[in-house]
């Protein structure tokens, strides 16, 4: 086990453990969110090497490095088929074909509700958030709900979400099966502290478990909505020695995925630092 | 037939007052120099519809020429919330229809087969029927007794797109990402195209399997190279994030305005020779052209 590692490493191992090989289910990759496309490529070069990655509607895409200002060049190289939105959207996200999408939001709450749309009154907002964009699709009809936050706290994991963009109804498996809707496994959040899970709708999520060195009760100080909490609650595993070198040496050199944990001028300068790298890669292959 | 006009011709397709399309998703084939040129004639009022929009429609909305936007999402990504989106919504001086992401595709597809609406999955308990509601209606299957949604129609007066080629006929290819292209250029009442290059119809012909949008459809070609630019079109050019992170920046020290005058003043040439120097260029080719693919143990 890699004694020295980041939570961000953490976070990306968990989320890599939802993408499997099995069946004809596909992973997408929407707008450039390191994260989940780092837990996405290490999943393609440990354990689920055949599962399908459609980034940008090139279907079949290769596992990529990440990069700022390559990642839609990075999806087409190597990629075996390619659709428009449209038949890609009736295929995976309206249809039978949906494994992973992960979603992060501004906000999200004990049903399971993402609001990607408002902070306040949707006539009136306080702010205004981008949208959905697939979000309210993916959350219904994908086997798996996954969402990660880069902060755990209860402005963000709250009470009541300002709007619903979008929320998975009904959760229960049962009750999924009988409207013959996609299952695969609970809705999942992980965070900086834990990881959550809810697969019942008339049950709070629970705490999966809790990440090394975090204790059960900060994180349900943490939480805005009420948690199940078991006696004994279960450690995250700690991402191995072999996860962390692929993360660091080859999936992600640059370290785009610190990007999330950053805000404000933190986020410009060093967004700044990783796009010169970018840039000198780009000269230094002019250069041969 | 031919069909080529130049950039400065896109005023005798586009009125103030249209519904435009706007093509592209994500930080991906906007036709960013047809939206210069709107914001050079100061073509106002428009109803803008957009599927995954960024810059392209923060732009517009900062030039003050968008009534009303029709979208799933408007973002900079990582380089922040679209500020003139987001302070327009604020403001309350823009008119909103948020639709989710595939149902706003859905709508341009049963506007492209002539429907008055399509019918897709249901998107479990999401607020936007709630705040949107001339998009969507439930319905019942009449086969099955199933409770599914019907999407509204979506029937731009015009669209704009950028594709990798054209011929003069109108004959469009494409190689990188499409978004919903295809079905927007279906579903308008004129299209127009913006393209990296004209070729001969020869050209065409010798891969048709890349023609995504046969020209009967298309109104006008228009050659602009570097098109989509700041965002990205593959396989000629990378996403240009330092030009979108200075377009941030400016809104961020409130010289949006002054930015936008700039873009507004200067014609398509002098844009790129003041934002696309020779090592910007080089380096935006070599992105787009050498990305870097890792290899599984597996295959």
């Amino acid at each position: 086990m890699a004694d020295r590692y980041e939570v961000h490493e953490l976070m990306v191992c968990r989320i890599a453990m939802e993408m499997t090989e099995e069946g004809d289910y596909v992973t997408i990759l929407g707008s450039f969110t390191p994260l989940a496309y780092s837990a996405y490529m290490l999943a393609k070069l440990t354990h689920a090497p055949d599962a399908w990655l459609v980034g940008y509607n090139a279907i079949g895409m290769p596992p990529v490095e990440l990069s700022f200002t390559g990642s839609e060049a990075a999806a087409y190289r190597g990629s075996l088929a390619r659709n428009s939105f449209t038949p890609n959207g009736h295929l995976v996200h309206l249809g039978t074909h949906g494994l992973l999408e992960c979603v992060s939001s501004a906000q999200m709450d004990g049903d399971g509700s993402i609001n990607l749309s408002v902070i306040g009154d949707y006539d009136k907002p306080k702010v205004r958030l981008p949208g959905g964009a697939g979000a309210p699709e993916v959350v219904q009809n994908y086997r798996k709900v996954v969402a990660y936050f880069s902060k755990h706290d209860s402005r963000t994991l709250c009470e009541k979400v300002d709007f619903a963009t979008g929320r998975r109804t009904p959760i229960s498996r049962d009750r999924r099966d009988a409207a013959d809707l996609a299952t695969g496994g609970p809705i999942t959040i992980i965070t900086p502290l834990a990881v959550l899970t809810k697969d019942d709708d008339d049950r709070p999520f629970k705490i999966e478990s809790v990440h090394p060195g975090v204790s059960v009760d900060e994180v349900v100080a943490n939480t805005g909505f009420a948690l199940d909490v078991s006696t004994d609650v279960p450690t995250t595993a700690k991402p191995s020695d072999e996860q962390v070198a692929l993360l660091r040496n080859k999936i992600d050199p640059f370290g785009t995925v610190r990007f999330d944990f950053l805000s404000g001028d933190e986020r410009l300068t060093y967004l700044e630092d990783v796009l010169a790298q970018e840039w000198a890669r780009a000269e230094a292959h002019l250069a041969l | 037939m031919n069909k080529v006009i130049a950039l400065e011709e896109l005023s005798s397709f586009v009125a103030p007052g249209d519904s435009l399309g706007i093509g592209g998703a994500w930080m991906a084939s906007h036709p960013m120099a047809a939206v210069r040129q709107l914001m050079r004639d100061g073509i106002g009022d428009l109803h803008v519809i957009g599927s995954l929009s960024s810059i392209d429609v923060d732009q517009l909305i900062g030039a003050g020429l968008v009534r009303e936007l029709t979208f799933s999402m408007v973002s900079l990504e990582a380089y922040g919330l679209a500020p003139h989106f987001r302070k327009a919504v604020q403001d309350g001086t823009l008119i909103i229809n948020e639709i989710s992401g595939v149902a706003i595709n859905v709508g341009l597809d049963a506007g492209a087969r002539n429907l008055p609406y399509l019918p897709m999955r249901d998107i479990g308990a999401s607020q936007l029927p709630e705040v949107t509601p001339d998009a969507f209606a439930e319905i019942t299957c009449p086969f099955t007794g199933e409770r599914l949604l019907a999407i509204r129609a979506i029937v731009p007066d015009v669209a704009i797109i950028h594709v990798l080629r054209a011929d003069a006929a109108g004959n469009c290819q494409v190689e990188g990402p499409m978004a919903c292209d295809p079905e927007l250029a279906r579903a308008a009442g004129r299209v127009v195209v913006t393209c990296e290059e004209i070729v001969e119809t020869e050209v065409i012909a010798r891969n048709p399997a890349t023609t995504h949008i046969p020209g009967f459809l298309v109104d006008a070609v228009i050659e602009a190279p570097f098109g989509a630019h700041p965002t990205t079109h593959i396989p000629r050019y990378g996403f240009d994030a330092w030009a979108v992170m200075e377009y941030a920046d400016a809104c961020a020290d409130g010289l949006a305005d002054t930015h936008i005058a700039q873009l507004a003043s200067e014609s398509e040439a002098a844009y790129r020779e003041r934002v696309l120097s020779a090592d910007k260029r080089a380096v935006l080719t070599t992105i787009a052209r050498n990305p870097k693919t890792l290899e599984t143990q597996g295959t």
